[in-house]
């Protein structure tokens, strides 16, 4: 057993700020890595030492293999802790990793590899006995190969990305008229976001429900589950809204998943956090997704429910101590809403930009994981997810209650957010039913962008009046007394006016 | 002092009358409806507002020409103007249309596709060019009536945020 002393966080935005928070109550150094334009980031200076790793591109910055290593070095970090997305599923940087001496905190080069390719992980599964998706094995050479693969599945299908997740290179195809654009549309997407056209085929399920299971693996062997989160409320693929318990699993079916779930890991040698993905049907059949061999964005939800830091124990595995824990039932209910800088009333279009003021919900039971601040400009080249707001509660109802109370203390200026649409989302009566599948939010989009009922314009009047009257009375007492030398009080008014914004 | 407060949906702007009771209590006459209300205005766009014993937490924010104003989780936007900016706004209107408007990109993208030529005739909300950003397209369209006097963009080119695109006059 070797104790990690220094970690160098390989990511930015509010998951590197979160893996530096546990570092820090295990009294262990953290070290952050930073492109040009996020000189100015929160997790700079949340880190006790931090080094420039490239401009602003992901590709010259964080994906930068040998200038993260460089800076490991530098900085004598004796781990990596690998956030989401950039490097968290690149076997590459493991071995990389493994070749300077330093730990990756993280499943093994061999899982990654396994799990990594899409249709391999299938054949994985298949011998391993889990059930998968009906589909193909292999990614497929031609259109008319895919026609006939898409016939014997019979329509509806999934065309999908062998390289990669992320919901890149998918491509529903519901109609005959619809296959040739959508396979090649998945194809280019494919070859756009990993490097690799290949894609291959799913029948898809009817009313899915993406529903996940998390599973946590030591060095000795042991792989437990953690029980599952639904992340059913996407959009366009994207998860916004996650979690957990999932309302449509039965204790039985929960076991059985995560049964499921740990024979995929051992499958693998699986170590560290890890997840796996279903779809379950409307009979609550259950089939393999798609493994991420990685710490997922959602897991928070997983934390509030189970009482454990997923970090703490990423750091403990990853420095060979065993597993401490077991599965338990879910304690109470957790949910999770993805704030973005976009505005869903153009289309989602992300609206980066200077956040004037910041006023984050507080009180019992709420979490924010986030990675800005009052006056941070938002950059253009990254994701633009401002933060992740999570509550817990002893029911599904009363966390419900509170993500809508916190949601409305949640106060941005300055950029536009969707906090008005996750308010949306949780108070719709389909999602407080609790069953929804993942074409959701495409189904309701209208009711949920639809803005409000105009019951409190009059208040809104009045605020405003009195806003631009105090204004206006403080402009006019800064004014000097006119002459017939001086600026005209209008030039003055406008002036003094222009630099109040 | 008089207001004009424009409400959403609503052509013709709501006439308010504000006076100064005693600091930090208003007079409103809206319609001919009296309100007497206790209110604070707050550093960064608050205003706390007492009436009738109901206490409001009002956030707002300047968005372009108008204001956002959220009350108990509803966003309305409101123009808000006072006898100066009414008198110059009906001056410049005088003149017809606010003078040529210029087109800018809102974020770094590139161009997909300009939809007019210069001499286009072209009506308010009309989608004038396409603009790719971040994996998302987004067409702009017309801030007014008129006619594109010039086209600066062209199909393919990247553009930086506030870049000009074409001007409608």
């Amino acid at each position: 057993m070797r104790p990690i002393r220094k970690v160098l966080i390989a990511n930015r935005g509010e998951i590197a700020i979160r893996v530096m928070r546990t570092c820090r109550e295990l009294g262990i150094a953290t070290v952050a890595v930073y492109s040009e334009a996020d000189r100015e980031a929160l997790h700079v200076r949340t880190a006790d030492e931090a080094y420039l790793v490239g401009p602003a591109a992901s590709r010259d910055s964080y994906l930068r293999q040998d200038r993260i290593l460089e800076a490991a070095k530098a900085s004598g970090a004796d781990a990596i802790h690998p956030g989401y997305g950039f490097l968290s599923e690149n076997p590459d940087f493991v071995r990389a990793c493994e070749a300077a001496g330093i730990t990756f905190i993280g499943p093994p080069a061999s899982a990654m590899e396994a799990m990594g390719e899409k249709t391999r992980a299938r054949l994985h599964m298949i011998a391993a006995g889990v059930p998968v998706v009906p589909g193909t094995e292999d990614a497929i050479d031609s259109a008319e190969e895919a026609r006939r693969v898409a016939e014997s599945l019979g329509l509806p299908v999934m065309l999908k990305a062998a390289g990669g997740g992320g919901g890149k290179g998918m491509r529903k195809v519901e109609r005959w008229e619809e296959f040739d654009a959508a396979w090649r549309g998945a194809k280019s997407e494919a070859l756009n976001a990993f490097g690799n056209e290949a894609v291959y085929i799913e029948k898809f399920l009817e009313e899915p429900h993406h529903v996940e299971i998390q599973i946590f693996g030591d060095r000795h062997g042991k792989v437990v589950h953690l029980n599952e989160r639904e992340c059913s409320a996407q959009r366009r693929h994207q998860k916004v809204v996650e979690e957990t318990p999932s309302p449509i699993l039965t204790p039985e079916v929960r076991a059985a998943m995560g049964e499921v779930a740990v024979k995929a890991a051992k499958a693998v040698d699986y170590v560290g956090a890890g997840t796996v993905e279903f779809l379950v049907d409307k009979y609550r059949n259950f089939y393999f997704l798609e493994m991420n061999t990685r710490l997922q964005v959602e897991h928070p939800v997983t934390e509030w429910v189970t009482g454990l830091d997923l970090v703490a124990w990423q750091i403990r595995v990853a420095q060979g101590e065993p597993l401490g824990f077991d599965t338990v039932p879910p304690n109470g209910h957790a949910i999770e809403l993805r704030i973005y800088a976009e505005d869903p009333a153009q289309n989602f279009m992300p609206c980066p930009g200077t956040i004037r003021y910041l006023r984050v919900p507080g009180g019992p039971s709420i979490r924010d994981d986030s990675g800005v601040f009052p006056g941070y400009t938002v950059p253009t080249v990254y994701d633009p997810m401002i933060s992740k707001l999570s509550v817990w509660g002893p029911t599904r109802d009363e966390a419900i209650a509170r993500a809508l109370r916190a949601l409305d203390e949640y106060v941005v200026k300055g950029i536009t957010t969707n906090v008005a649409y996750l308010k949306a989302i949780v108070d719709h009566p389909v999602f407080r039913g609790g069953d929804y599948d993942t074409g959701f939010l495409a189904r309701e989009s209208e009711s949920l962008l639809k803005g409000g009922n105009g019951e409190h314009e009059e208040i809104a009047l009045i605020a405003a009046v009195v806003h631009a009257f105090e204004q206006d009375r403080a402009l006019a007492q800064t004014l000097p007394k006119s002459s017939a030398t001086q600026a005209s009080p209008w030039k003055l008014a406008g002036r003094a006016a222009a630099l109040r914004r | 002092m008089r207001y004009y407060a424009t409400l959403p949906g609503k052509t013709e702007p709501t006439i308010v009358e504000i006076e100064l009771v005693a600091e930090g209590r208003y007079a409103l006459t809206i319609e001919g409806k009296r309100h007497e209300v206790d209110a604070r205005t707050l550093p960064h766009g608050a205003v706390s507002l007492i009436a009738d014993g109901r206490s409001y937490n009002v956030e707002l924010e300047k968005v372009e020409d108008e204001v956002a104003v959220s009350v108990r989780g509803q966003t309305v936007r409101l123009d808000v103007a006072n006898e100066r900016r009414r008198r110059l706004r009906a001056a410049a209107a005088a003149f017809s249309a606010e003078g040529p408007q210029v087109v800018k990109a809102p974020m770094p993208g590139k161009v997909v596709k300009v939809l007019v030529a210069p001499g286009d005739t072209v009506q308010q909300g009309q989608g004038l060019i396409v603009v790719e950003a971040m994996k998302m397209e987004n067409e702009l369209k017309s801030p007014k009536d008129g006619v594109v006097s010039e086209v600066v963009a062209s199909e393919g080119q990247a553009v930086e945020s506030g870049a000009k695109l074409l001007v409608v006059e």
